[in-house]
């Protein structure tokens, strides 16, 4: 500890890193698309040359929401993004709404976890693709070691999209995530492992996916007042919305038996959240 | 004037060839490997002769194209010996040169040439050998000695070729070469040392091929997109078995890269199962064409270190199947499922990069990932359920058509229908990554028409997730899971 009669030098105070505070990040850093995870990362976004692990509850549910906003400055810079056995066929008119194109886009379709061990590391070997994502179901620890050595030469972001179940084992991925998803059009990030003092409170991120926030209505913004199940007391403001789905079963009760799905979501803007007219009309160009 | 002399170590003659027959090549070696070595030789510089039983040549005007001298040197003691060269010698005149190889030393170590030459035996001097005996036994062992005796009385007893090449050692005359020429053809033969029955091992025999290639495009200025390895069974093989097999190996676009090459042929070889021993490999280059070379650059530049993503995806491709390597496309349709077709990223490549430029995002919301084929969704008190009860968001949007979308298996009209199903069974397993999955009740009808009614989705398990509604052929109707926004 410096004494207060002994100020260090500007230059050695800013050389000296203090334990509570954030480790410096690499060289480059993409930002991550949400100010708030920004803050909380070293070096203020994603980093190169190294590995990002990214726990999810299970594959394909919010992939593309948290990594996806960093990739348009990838492919700004005119390098591609690889993806590495994604669990379901990629769709790239969605991925459009991030940034990508048909030019900057390759999907390896790796199955067997040696297949996108051996894949993931000719991408990250090759230093050609300007960043990888790559889903690993099973990965053993020694294995993410190798590519976590290999990936200090290479200059884009790394992602390692690894199941819920992994945050107990070792890993050396210097920077670990886990997400889950809000139904209120959020993320619940919490940084497992970073360099700097260990983080607590978990980060809630605003996303919507998809250019979904074209047309999504107000009523719409809050989905959890609309479950069929479990209706909530809600403010008078939204009593209408929330008690109709509350309403639903009863009215449906005389005809449960006939098998009329029809007749279960009727053209109603009540029922289902379409109230705004220019969103319906926007989705009819489809 | 810098010369390198490449010696060739003499042939072992084959069990087989009859002793009494005349030799290919008057100095005992195998004249094909010495050609080769001409050709791998012929990128440095197109001074190269043929010259005894070496290949020498002239470098240096090529020193600083290759790095210096060096990093040349380094280079051609890397790599000269897997083209059979027994011994390297730098020298100023190309005479000295071979002396040097054949006497082991490398090259002058900063001394005069002369005081290197002299106390160097004097068989190392071809024209020296034949008169070896005599000389010795008048006590003249080394050039030196040689030259330190009267040139008169030398020429008389033991001709004038001895005194020539002795100054042309020296650089006391000047030597005439015939230069070795550029053949337009590349094509390579090699006799593999013993029988090979392993198809990865041949690789160990293909990689001199190649990197006479290698040097053979270089001398060129050109590339190749591919090259094709021909393999002849040996005499002893099974009859049925047949003469041999070839490996083609195409890359996306000319390239030549030894690595590459040998990293692609490795793949390969890998999954090749010889029928028989192999005796002697071929190479032939495909698709020859011309090369835009980098420029080396004085001040530091920002390009990626590395290879290019496509050499890359190509070995990927090489391991995997070009159908798992895929980039998409754009297609003109409104399903889902046409909208974006998904083609091997290491063909049709050119048309790609002559495309205008990126289309804008799509105006309307869209999945990140799609399922094939869409999955039938369980009902519990008539609400679609996945992971959990579905909340219904925003819909529904028609999307229906697609009758011009025909098979391609039921094109013939009259064909009955279950035959059309089952050739288009036999060839789907091929593309289930390229084309959607087509389910029975599309293959019956022969055309993709869809009627579908969009919902955007959610719980707390699946996410948000696009559902549709489609009527069945009983009447009813069923909810399927297509995409989802992850």
């Amino acid at each position: 500890m410096p004494s207060p009669s002994l100020p260090l030098p500007p230059a050695v105070a800013e050389a000296v890193w203090r334990g509570d505070a954030l480790g410096r990040g690499t060289d480059t850093v993409w930002p991550s698309g949400f100010d708030a995870l920004d803050a909380e990362l070293p070096g203020g976004g994603w980093p190169g040359r190294q590995l990002t692990e990214l726990l999810l509850p299970q594959f394909s549910l919010a992939e593309w929401r948290l990594a996806g906003p960093a990739l348009r400055r990838v492919v700004a810079d005119g390098a591609a993004v690889a993806l590495v056995g994604p669990p379901k066929r990629p769709h790239l008119p969605g991925l459009m709404h991030l940034g990508l194109d048909e030019r900057h886009l390759v999907w390896i379709d790796a199955r067997t976890p040696s297949e996108r061990l051996w894949c993931a590391e000719q991408l990250i070997k090759s230093n050609a693709a300007g960043a990888v994502l790559a889903w690993m179901p099973q990965a053993a620890p020694e294995q993410l070691r190798r590519l976590q050595v290999l990936a200090q030469s290479f200059e884009g972001p790394v992602f390692l999209f690894r199941p819920l179940a992994a945050r107990h084992d070792p890993s050396p991925a210097p920077l670990r995530l886990q997400a889950t998803i809000d139904v209120d059009w959020a993320l619940d990030v919490q940084i497992l492992k970073r360099k700097g003092p260990a983080h607590e409170t978990p980060l809630r991120l605003a996303s919507i996916p998809g250019g979904l926030e074209r047309v999504l209505t107000p009523r719409v913004m809050r989905p959890s007042t609309m479950r069929p199940v479990a209706p909530v007391p809600a403010a008078p403001r939204e009593a209408v919305p929330a008690a109709l789905p509350a309403a639903l079963p009863g009215a449906l009760s005389e005809s449960s038996r006939a098998p009329q799905p029809l007749a279960l979501f009727p053209e109603s803007p009540d029922v289902v959240g379409r109230a705004d007219p220019a969103a319906s009309s926007a989705s009819a160009v489809r | 004037m810098l010369w390198v002399a490449l010696i060739l170590p003499p042939r072992l003659p084959a069990p087989s060839a009859d002793p009494a027959a005349p030799p290919d090549h008057p100095w005992g070696i195998c004249p094909e490997t010495q050609a080769g070595l001409a050709v791998w030789c012929l990128q440095f510089t197109p001074r190269v002769a043929l010259m005894e039983d070496a290949v020498v040549m002239e470098v240096e005007a090529s020193l600083r194209l290759f790095r210096g001298l060096g990093a040349l040197k380094a280079r051609i003691a890397d790599e000269a010996p897997d083209l059979g060269a027994a011994g390297i010698g730098w020298a100023p005149t190309a005479t000295a040169a071979l002396v040097l190889a054949r006497c082991g030393v490398p090259d002058l170590g900063g001394r005069l040439l002369q005081a290197v030459l002299d106390p160097l035996p004097l068989q190392a001097l071809s024209a020296g050998a034949g008169h070896a005996e005599p000389l010795s036994r008048a006590g003249i062992n080394t050039l030196g000695q040689l030259r330190a005796l009267p040139r008169g009385g030398i020429s008389r007893r033991f001709g004038a070729a001895l005194l020539a090449m002795l100054d042309q050692a020296y650089g006391l005359r000047p030597e005439a070469h015939r230069w070795e020429t550029l053949p337009e053809d590349f094509h390579a033969r090699i006799e593999l040392p013993g029988r090979v029955d392993h198809a990865p091992a041949l690789l160990l025999g293909a990689r001199p091929l190649l990197m006479r290639l290698c040097g053979w495009l270089a001398a060129r200025h050109a590339g190749a997109t591919g090259v094709t390895l021909h393999w002849v069974h040996d005499s002893m093989r099974a009859k049925d078995a047949g003469d041999g097999g070839s490996l083609t190996i195409r890359t996306a676009e000319p390239i030549r890269a030894l690595e590459h090459f040998c990293r692609l042929m490795a793949e390969h070889l890998a999954k090749t199962r010889l029928l028989a021993p192999v005796g002697e490999l071929r190479l032939e280059a495909i698709g020859v064409q011309a090369l835009t070379e980098d420029s080396a650059s004085l001040l530091p530049d920002t390009v990626r270190t590395g290879e290019t993503l496509y050499l890359t995806l190509e070995r990927i491709a090489a391991r995997f199947g070009p159908e798992r390597v895929l980039q998409p496309a754009p297609g003109d349709d409104h399903r889902l499922e046409w909208m974006t077709r998904w083609q091997p990223a290491t063909e049709g490549r050119s048309t790609g990069r002559r495309r205008a430029a990126a289309r804008a995002a799509p105006s309307m919301p869209e999945p990140g990932f799609l399922l094939e084929p869409p999955l039938r969704l369980a009902l519990r008190e008539h609400r679609p359920h996945y992971q959990g009860a579905l909340t219904l968001l925003l819909g529904p949007d028609r999307v229906e058509g697609g009758w011009w979308d025909r098979l391609p298996a039921r094109a013939p009209a009259h064909e009955a229908s279950d035959t059309g199903a089952g050739a288009r069974d036999k060839s789907a397993p091929a593309f289930t990554a390229l084309v959607p999955h087509d389910d029975a009740a599309t293959v019956t009808a022969g055309h993709r028409n869809v009627v579908r009614d969009y919902w955007i989705a959610v719980n707390d398990n699946a996410g948000v997730v696009v559902i549709f509604r489609q009527p069945l052929d009983d009447g009813g109707s069923a909810w399927f899971l297509h995409g989802v926004y992850a």
